[in-house]
């Protein structure tokens, strides 16, 4: 399948630091791919390029063959690429239900103004949504929470919720920032399940991750390290690799 | 079996009581002119001009998290363009009316814009900045406003030759605005937008990445906020048919936020409550002379320490927890 | 317009500058030690000056007794004002906004107050050297406006010196950037946050005992100082205590300079829109350091 997203040379700094030196990799429609690397390696900057969050300094993003290296970041999220956070950003003071309602905020369309008057149109659009959000509780095992403000519920619970809504909005690309921080290893499986669900529906998923347990889920791994790509390939070829071994272990 | 047959029972009567209640209340409203004194009407009509202008800082700051200090520009504008066309250039009243949301719109466009990037305290204070200088215009600029001798003779609405004239036909027509008004923002509040506002409040990096806008929307909000406060401002000017600077300072932002923020920005009634507050409150502690702006101040100082979510949050506190209450039984 | 015009009008711009840095600076020392936005900063200005007012005129005290009393004063209320009504507010976990309505109320309530005891007569007190002035270049500026800004300058030292040679400066800002960890060395963060409004209740006071002999002290001056000295210190950058000095002459002068060719009354419009301009364009100061979220 050709390439859903292509980062090439993306080199950023910040304050004279090169955090970033000529990345390039792709993803493959369709696939799943890991991004891992030790601390300070770069990841949570290149994603935020990736995801529209920060300018690179140099090089492009490409995504569906088109050039998004300076698009907003709702652009993006209309384009079909869509990511998550390291800290779960649910809304904190909405319910599951009306978070997930949210997620479909893009495939609404309806003004201001129609929501003001309340228009047919508008309601119909409202109670779309609510079916949407009902359906993907159904599908998360949210059902049960689904009245609750999203802020009372524990971290793993709070991942799901962040999850289904990006997942309810039919993303293309899924971008996740370390999907499993803060969760336990039963709420670790239950997200791998759901994150392999998404896939089989045809959902890209880029993931960057600490967790050697979550990135057995991707059959392709590139490893950063000090702003480069250093390794790329699948984990077992990656872990064996003397380069990372070095940059992790400093063996 | 009977324990659960009577809990049923009493879920089913709520709703039944809330229509009730709903019923009574308006009925009460309905009569009340016909029994209470012209001054407590003149109060409450007060009460309705000061809930739709209160709406709209209210819902930027309950819904989208922004504090507005700038509301009183925009009900200046209002009043004054009514003030100004119908009086000095003699157009109908709809006219002077659509004068000033039309201007509200393009300043709170123009101003909003570039400020509303910022956030918190920033945006607070900008707006703080923008009540005085509204307020400065107003005052130099005379030839449009009177300055301080303000500009009289105001007509009253009239439909076909049935002038609102006192405050008891004027009652009757400015609750149901307000009351439309507020229908619309509980309407506002279930779609799509509203929920993009809210979800902008809580987490605005997340919401940009389900595809939210977060400058339109914030932007689009503003002019809202201040169209409501441009239609207070007109029919505030044409009850009271004399408008001058010194309604539109500083202290009526404050008042206009001690409003949202004592009743409770997070509900549409909390609104209406903060209103009733500001009218009768004044009134009541007016025969003490000027310390009732310091107990005024007080209040605002008592309400953001205990009671966070204003009269309305507590309300719907206390609601949610008699519900949970009757359903555990 | 000639030089000796432009002059006196940099002149007065000067002295007033010297005033918003003062606010600025006592905005700073709040935001340093405890992240909060005073917008009561004004009114401790206004209390200072009323109070060495009536010190003076009810009681006879001798000018420079009042003066200190009045920052005195100053400092007293921000003392009582973190004590009674901001630490529970903290406790009760308020957001951003809450401490910014906080002080809101607290500004109007002091104004109101201000209004309610002493009535809306502007006061005028006399200056350090009474009316004298001297003269430069043609231009005159009063012998008090100098004092002024030497006082200023003297307490930005000071204070500069409190902050990174004192064991106190260092723990309050210790405690305000990190307070657990302020905390497990031994520092009281509590007593620090009351330390904090005492030393920006007492800039303030001073800042209004030096600017009362100047413009009259009435009971609304409060919040037009708090916005132009909220200038001042973003200008500056919000925490340097140097950098409130820059903003504020940058505004005081751009201030007084831009009346001169418009009416006088559009005095504040003026002011207001340059701090509108520097939060939206220069949030981080001419110095620039991003310290703060917000813009």
């Amino acid at each position: 399948m050709p390439a859903l997203l292509e980062v090439r040379r993306i080199s950023r700094s910040f304050r004279g630091l090169q955090v970033l030196r000529g990345v390039s990799f792709s993803v493959e429609g369709g696939a799943i791919v890991g991004l891992i690397g030790p601390n300070g390696a770069g990841k949570s900057t290149l994603f935020n390029i990736v995801s529209g969050f920060l300018p690179p300094d140099d090089g492009d993003v490409i995504y569906a063959g088109a050039d998004i290296s300076r698009r907003s970041v709702p652009d993006r999220s209309y384009a079909g690429l869509v990511r998550t956070f390291q800290t779960p950003q649910v809304f904190r003071h909405l319910s599951v239900r009306e978070n997930l309602m949210a997620g479909c905020y893009k495939q609404t369309r309806s003004g201001v103004l129609a929501n003001l008057l309340g228009t047919p149109g508008s309601r119909e659009e409202s109670r779309r949504m609510r079916r949407s959000a009902d359906a993907a509780c159904e599908e998360f095992g949210l059902t049960a929470v689904r009245d609750r403000l999203a802020g009372e519920l524990p971290a793993g619970q709070q991942r799901l919720v962040e999850l289904a809504r990006a997942a309810v909005g039919e993303p293309r690309l899924l971008c996740l920032d370390e999907p499993s921080s803060g969760l336990n290893t039963e709420e670790v499986v239950q997200l791998m399940n759901a994150l392999q669900r998404l896939n089989a529906q045809g959902i890209t998923i880029l993931l960057v991750s600490h967790d050697m347990d979550l990135v057995t889920i991707a059959p392709v791994i590139h490893v950063l390290c000090f702003g480069e790509i250093i390794a790329s390939g699948p984990l077992r070829a990656v872990q064996s690799d003397t380069r990372v071994r070095e940059a992790y272990l400093g063996v | 079996m009977p324990v659960i047959a009577r809990v049923h029972e009493a879920n089913a009567r709520l709703p039944l009581l809330k229509w009730a209640g709903a019923l009574l209340v308006v009925a009460l409203w309905a009569v009340l002119p016909a029994l209470a004194s012209r001054s407590v009407t003149d109060m409450l009509v007060f009460t309705a001009l000061y809930s739709i202008a209160g709406l709209g800082v209210s819902f930027l700051l309950g819904q989208c998290g922004i504090v507005s200090l700038a509301q009183s520009v925009f009900y200046g504008v209002g009043a004054y363009s009514t003030a100004y066309c119908c009086v000095q250039l003699g157009w109908p009243s709809a006219a002077g009316l659509l004068v000033g949301i039309g201007i509200s719109a393009v300043v709170a466009v123009a101003v909003g814009w570039p400020i509303l990037r910022l956030s918190g305290y920033f945006l607070a204070l900008a707006t703080l900045a923008l009540a005085i200088i509204g307020h400065v215009l107003f005052l130099e600029w005379d030839w449009l406003t009177g300055g301080t001798l303000g500009i009289g003779g105001i007509p009253p609405l009239s439909f076909m030759d049935y002038q609102l004239n006192s405050p008891q036909r004027f009652y009757y027509l400015v609750w149901p605005i307000a009351a439309a008004l507020l229908w619309f923002h509980a309407n506002l509040l279930r779609s799509r937008n509203g929920l993009a506002m809210r979800a902008m409040r809580d987490a605005p990096a997340a919401a940009a990445v389900l595809g939210v806008n977060i400058r339109i929307l914030k932007v689009r909000m503003f002019v809202l906020s201040a169209v409501l406060g441009s239609l207070a401002g007109s029919l505030f000017a044409h009850y009271v048919s004399f408008v001058s600077v010194d309604s539109f300072g500083v202290d009526r932002a404050i008042n206009f936020l001690l409003l949202a923020v004592l009743g409770g920005a997070k509900t549409i009634v909390g609104t209406v409550l903060g209103a009733l507050f500001i009218t009768i409150v004044p009134n009541a502690l007016s025969r003490f002379g000027d310390i009732h702006a310091v107990l005024f101040a007080a209040c605002l100082i008592a309400a953001v320490i205990f009671l966070p979510d204003g009269f309305g949050g507590a309300i719907a506190r206390l609601t949610a927890r008699m519900r949970a209450g009757d359903s555990r039984s | 317009m000639t030089g000796t015009l432009i002059l006196q009008s940099a002149l007065a711009g000067i002295t007033n500058g010297f005033v918003y840095a003062l606010i600025g600076l006592g905005l700073a020392v709040v935001f340093r030690g405890t992240r909060i936005i005073n917008a009561m900063q004004g009114e401790f200005a206004l209390i200072g000056g009323m109070v060495a007012y009536v010190l003076l005129n009810r009681f006879g005290l001798p000018l420079s007794l009042a003066f200190l009393c009045g920052a005195l004063a100053g400092g007293a209320l921000g003392w009582l004002i973190e004590l009674t009504l901001v630490r529970p507010t903290r406790k009760r976990g308020a957001s951003e906004e809450g401490y910014l309505l906080l002080t809101l109320g607290i500004a109007f309530a002091i104004s109101a107050g201000v209004l309610y005891f002493f009535g809306r007569d502007a006061r005028i007190l006399p200056g350090i050297g009474g009316e004298g002035s001297q003269i430069l270049f043609d231009a005159a500026i009063r012998t008090h406006a100098i004092w002024l800004i030497v006082i200023s300058g003297a307490v930005m030292l000071a204070l500069r010196f409190f902050y990174t040679g004192t064991l106190i400066g260092l723990s309050m800002m210790a405690a305000s950037i990190d307070e657990d960890g302020a905390a497990t060395t031994g520092i009281n963060v509590p007593r620090m946050r009351s330390l904090t409004f005492l030393l920006g209740g007492s800039v303030g006071g001073l800042a209004g005992v030096l600017v009362s002999p100047l413009i009259t002290i009435q009971y609304e001056m409060g919040l037009l100082l708090t916005l132009k000295g909220f200038a001042a210190a973003i200008l500056g950058g919000l925490t340097n205590p140097f950098g409130a000095v820059i903003g504020g002459l940058t505004l005081g002068i751009v201030e007084s300079l831009a009346v001169l060719t418009v009416s006088s009354g559009y005095k504040d419009v003026i002011a207001m829109t340059i701090l509108i301009v520097i939060m939206i364009v220069l949030p981080d100061g001419i110095l620039g350091r991003r310290l703060r979220r917000g813009g």
